[in-house]
């Protein structure tokens, strides 16, 4: 029952991820319609998907890794659809659908090893939950970093383009990244530091090799950066975008290496 | 319903000649009166802008009524009929809603999607109907012409975009500023096209606006109109600093803002965009200046550049604008032909159950002793043979008139039932 709906879930965000792009394109309401509808039978599905492998295994979907991405996917796309509809911009899913895609056809390919039995109290779970909200929130900035640079190209070009008209402007775009950043980085840091407390409870050391604890480190590393360097440098725009999209970068290491290296947190 | 549509428009005829023809409102009275009330027209509509000249009709005979509308309306305007005749395009039935659609929808425009010809139809209309000028035909017609140029308004971009430099400057800054509310603007130099756009920014609610220019009293006239503060000229470099957009438009031989003078400025800036529209030539800033983090600059030719691209855009979308007005006249046929059909059905069932009712009533007569069975019996009997009999003349004449071919039809079958002369 659960990978049935897992994959009518994925196969669903595909559609929408297609005619989110479609829509980006063509600009035809119809298109965009069925892109929000695609998605939210997706979410839906996805939901059942969760709720029945709860069930099925008694407790929080969250015991391996590949099924804590999926939980990532889960409020990706809750918040994907809250904002759209909130701050009318219509192009979001054809800039947050692929990152959707990609993460949910990563977490159903990955074996499904469970996490090391070390991993196993209440503390744990706020860990896991804690950088999955940040992990979301830096979804939503990475979109808003890619659609800044695509339209701070268009109006530096001066040639209007397929997209023209398509974006929010530059100084909303802005705004939205710094902000994403602001949210994403306590919940990935409060995440990160009660990964290390409990690493030290229950290995004794922070850090014994673990890929997904280096590359995490990495992300948080350049999100730091970036949060410095805008609340007291005074970057923005394109250099702030620029590392936007490499802290996500690191994240999606994170994740992958999480899912296909072995280490402490399964696989 | 025979129904035409005739005129001359930008397309067909030149300027000179659609001035000389276009009458104001108690002319077009006059005519409408003169038309319908001599019963040259059953009905009709004048349209008549700086682009053209229509008279939507409903004739027993369009040609002739054609002909007599624009003489009349030469003969008001002194104009030489056999000048026009020779021009005059015209279109019936079907092409005459399709036109309708399309003038009414800007995609006969000169300039696709321009918003006023709507109103200018719906002020013909409403003229006309003040002259008791419109029937049912035409009131249908421009009803539905009213809601298919709102739907492709609404559904196609053809009037999103602006053709204007001055308004593409004002859409430029959208895709940059979060709002216009609130921003500053500084203007420098009073040319009228940056008059212009100023006005459109002071309209999305652009605030402050300074103004700057050599001659002092200009200065001051223009910031009055524009209910702006006046700056000296020696003090653009402050006022740069504290605006979000400037319009450049002066006469100056050489540019007058430079990247050394806007340096300074973009590194107290903070995370606010600065936005220059240059729309003096030549130019007034330094086109380095946009190189600065921040900094956005759009002369004259990157501004019409955008026009032209909004142009293109607008034609696309004319495209689907046709192929919706091509839906619509689809169905407005169909709903046409069904309006003229239904009535000749319901005569034509009227008529058929006066007779069967009158033989059953005199078959009764000749059989006092009939039980109810019998009677309720010769009832249904008759009934059932009118029905099926009727079932195929019904459904012939309901697929003629989607077929748009029911006139003959009607015509037969109102000959052979004796149904009398069709209104």
């Amino acid at each position: 029952m659960h990978p049935h709906l897992q994959n009518i879930a994925i196969i669903a965000y595909v559609c929408a991820m297609g005619l989110a792009l479609a829509h980006l394109v063509q600009r035809q309401t119809l298109v965009h319609r069925l892109a929000v509808l695609a998605t939210l039978v997706g979410w839906i599905a996805h939901t059942l998907a969760l709720v029945v492998h709860a069930i099925e295994i008694g407790g929080p979907p969250l015991g391996t890794l590949p099924n804590a991405v999926s939980v990532v996917v889960w409020v990706v796309v809750l918040l994907e659809m809250l904002v759209e509809r909130q701050s009318g911009v219509t192009v979001l899913g054809a800039f947050v659908m692929p990152v959707v895609v990609v993460l949910s056809l990563k977490s159903s390919v990955a074996r499904p090893v469970t996490l090391a039995p070390a991993l196993g109290n209440a503390w744990i779970w706020i860990h896991i939950a804690l950088a999955l909200v940040g992990i979301a929130a830096f979804v939503l900035n990475f979109a808003g970093a890619i659609m800044y640079l695509l339209q701070e190209r268009q109006i530096r070009h001066k040639r209007p383009g397929r997209f023209y008209h398509r974006l929010p402007p530059l100084q909303t775009l802005d705004r939205w990244t710094y902000r994403t950043l602001a949210l994403g980085f306590p919940f990935l840091t409060t995440g990160l530091i009660l990964g290390a407390v409990w690493a030290r409870t229950a290995w004794g050391s922070v850090f014994a090799f673990d890929p997904l604890a280096f590359f995490s480190l990495v992300a948080w590393v350049i999100y730091a950066g970036t949060l410095a360097g805008r609340a007291a440098g005074g970057w923005h725009g394109r250099r702030a975008a620029y590392f936007a999209i490499v802290g996500f970068a690191a994240l999606v290491l994170t994740l992958g290496a999480g899912l296909f290296l072995p280490g402490r947190h399964g696989a | 319903m025979p129904l035409f549509a005739a005129g001359v428009s930008h397309k067909n005829a030149p300027l000179a000649l659609r001035e000389q023809l276009a009458a104001d409102e108690d002319k077009v009275r006059e005519i409408l009166r003169d038309l319908v009330g001599g019963g040259t027209l059953r009905e009709a509509v004048i349209l008549s802008t700086c682009n053209r000249v229509e008279v939507y009709g409903v004739a027993d005979v369009p040609g002739e009524a054609r002909a007599a509308a624009f003489r009349h309306l030469c003969r008001q305007r002194g104009v030489a009929s056999a000048a026009v005749e020779g021009l005059l395009y015209t279109y019936a039935e079907e092409d005459a809603i399709r036109h309708a659609f399309r003038v009414a929808a800007s995609l006969d425009s000169m300039m696709i999607g321009e918003p006023q010809i709507l109103g200018q139809v719906k002020d013909a209309f409403a003229l006309a109907q003040g002259c008791e000028a419109v029937g049912p035909a035409l009131h249908t017609l421009f009803t539905q012409a009213f809601a298919v140029a709102k739907r492709v308004r609404t559904e196609t971009e053809i009037a999103r975009h602006a053709v204007s430099v001055s308004f593409a400057a004002v859409e430029l800054a959208k895709t940059i500023f979060a709002k216009l509310a609130g921003r500053a603007v500084l203007l420098l130099g009073a040319g009228k096209m940056s008059e212009l756009a100023a006005k459109h920014l002071v309209e999305q609610g652009a605030f402050p606006i300074y103004v700057v220019n050599r001659t002092w009293a200009r200065a001051q006239e223009l910031a009055r109109a524009l209910s702006g503060t006046a700056v000296p000229f020696e003090e653009l470099g402050t006022a740069l600093a504290a605006v979000d957009i400037v319009i450049t438009s002066t006469g100056a031989a050489a540019p007058i803002v430079t990247r050394d003078m806007v340096a300074p400025v973009v590194r107290g800036r903070g995370t606010r965009p600065l936005f220059f529209i240059d729309i003096a030539v030549p130019r007034d800033v330094e086109p380095g200046v946009d190189a600065l983090p921040g900094v956005y600059r759009y002369d004259i030719d990157d501004l019409q550049q955008v026009v032209d691209a909004n142009i293109r855009e607008r034609l696309r979308e004319a495209q689907r604008g046709e192929a919706l007005v091509e839906r619509e006249v689809a169905k407005f046929r169909a709903r046409l032909g069904d309006v003229e059909v239904i009535p000749t059905i319901v005569s034509l069932r009227e008529r058929l159950e006066e007779i069967r009712a009158g033989e059953v009533r005199r078959t009764l007569a000749r059989l006092p002793d009939a039980s109810p069975e019998t009677r309720a019996a010769l009832e249904a009997l008759s009934a059932g043979i009118v029905n099926k009999i009727l079932h195929a003349p019904i459904t012939k004449l309901r697929e003629s008139s989607r077929a748009g071919a029911h006139r003959s039809w009607l015509a037969l079958v109102h000959e052979l039932f004796g149904l009398g002369r069709r209104s």
